[in-house]
């Protein structure tokens, strides 16, 4: 168990140290966070013509109401905290890469589900939206990696159980 | 007997207290904050009497004083200015972590140790002491500048050290710190302990 806490927090210092680092954030945060402020306009569009994109923004043509996807809105300090975890457990690295990818994919779609719903929420109400960007939905994203991480390791432990019993 | 299903369980009570967690936490996260307010006070008072004159609950929010004002544009002591330049620091970004834990904690079925919610919202309420320090010295890193960042004589931490220290207190903490407690006081319990068996099982032969 030590092994792991320290792995763990060493894996994810050391990560959350990177990302601060001018070139990754040129290079790959950024980036990242217009993608996905471009995903979520492509998603929201096509059923909704009052709302428009440009860069990072997501803004609706009616109210004026727009928003601006940061870094920190990119669900990768999120990420940051599932790849420790999944790296520090033991388990076989092609298993580990798999529950990576997955896991990725899985905050990343929580992620976009949030920026929509926060997007809705502000030009409905701006208190509400303050209210659940801020404190609700943080939780939800840390929640959605715990969730992930447990299910891998109910993997893990039915996968070692079968091949016990083989 | 009926079959259990712990990891379920947990999911549907982990989703169903959340909100009602949140709710109570929203309504009384003013006066939770007030000792941690006085806390700050008292850190930030004695460790930097050259820059704050206190911190003050301000409604909801806590108000950093600076020992500051503005005069003609610059940054002047405050007696000098005539008026005194202070920030909002909303602490609820920071004491979120309780309801946060709060909804794990009650949602994961089995025994778990007296008392050991009670140590893990201590813990949290040291954690939000530090982040509101963090955040103190983040925003006056940014409003202040070099007046902050060179005092000749103050122990003001460097740039870099303020902002590694705000990203991890204020940013990273208050959603991974619940976690971490949470998991570490439900190791023994049916949820957990089948999953983490590998880990239990480090150091034998």
């Amino acid at each position: 168990m030590a092994r792991f806490v320290t792995v763990f927090l060493v894996i994810m210092v050391g990560l959350f140290s990177l990302e601060m680092m001018k070139p990754v954030q040129d290079h790959l945060v950024v980036p990242f966070t217009g993608l996905l402020a471009s995903l979520s306009a492509a998603l929201i569009t096509p059923f909704d013509s009052s709302v428009t994109a440009y860069g990072k923004v997501l803004q609706f043509t009616d109210s004026g109401f727009a928003v601006s996807i940061e870094a920190g809105c990119n669900g990768i300090e999120a990420t940051i905290v599932l790849i420790a975890a999944v790296i520090a457990f033991p388990a076989p690295w092609k298993t580990r890469l798999a529950a990576i990818t997955l896991g990725f994919l899985a905050v990343q779609t929580l992620n976009l589900a949030r920026i929509i719903t926060l997007f809705y929420l502000g030009n409905w109400n701006i208190d509400v939206f303050t209210w659940v960007h801020l404190y609700l939905w943080p939780a939800l994203i840390m929640l959605d990696v715990l969730i992930v991480f447990l299910v891998y390791l109910r993997y893990l432990a039915t996968d070692t159980a079968k091949a016990a019993n083989a | 007997m009926p079959e259990q299903h712990p990891f379920r369980q947990f999911l549907l009570l982990a989703f169903a207290l959340l909100l009602p967690c949140f709710a109570v936490w929203s309504a009384a996260s003013a006066w939770l904050a007030i000792p941690a307010i006085g806390f700050t006070n008292m850190i930030l008072t004695g460790w930097l009497p050259d820059f704050v004159a206190g911190v003050y609950v301000q409604g909801s929010k806590a108000l950093l004083v600076t020992q500051f004002g503005e005069l003609d544009g610059r940054l002047v002591p405050a007696n000098q200015a005539g008026d005194t330049i202070a920030y909002l620091l909303d602490h609820r970004i920071l004491s979120y972590s309780m309801p946060f834990y709060t909804a794990l904690h009650f949602a994961t079925p089995g025994e778990k140790r007296p008392g050991s919610f009670f140590v893990g919202l201590v813990v949290l309420y040291a954690l939000l002491v530090t982040g509101m320090v963090s955040l103190s010295l983040k925003d006056m890193m940014v409003n202040l500048g070099t007046q902050f960042l060179q005092h000749p004589t103050a122990a003001v931490p460097p740039a870099n050290l303020i902002a590694l220290v705000y990203q991890f207190n204020v940013l990273i903490l208050p959603t991974l710190a619940p976690v971490l407690l949470w998991a570490w006081q439900s190791r023994n319990t049916p949820l957990l302990q089948q999953m983490i068996e590998p880990l239990t099982r480090e150091g034998t032969p």
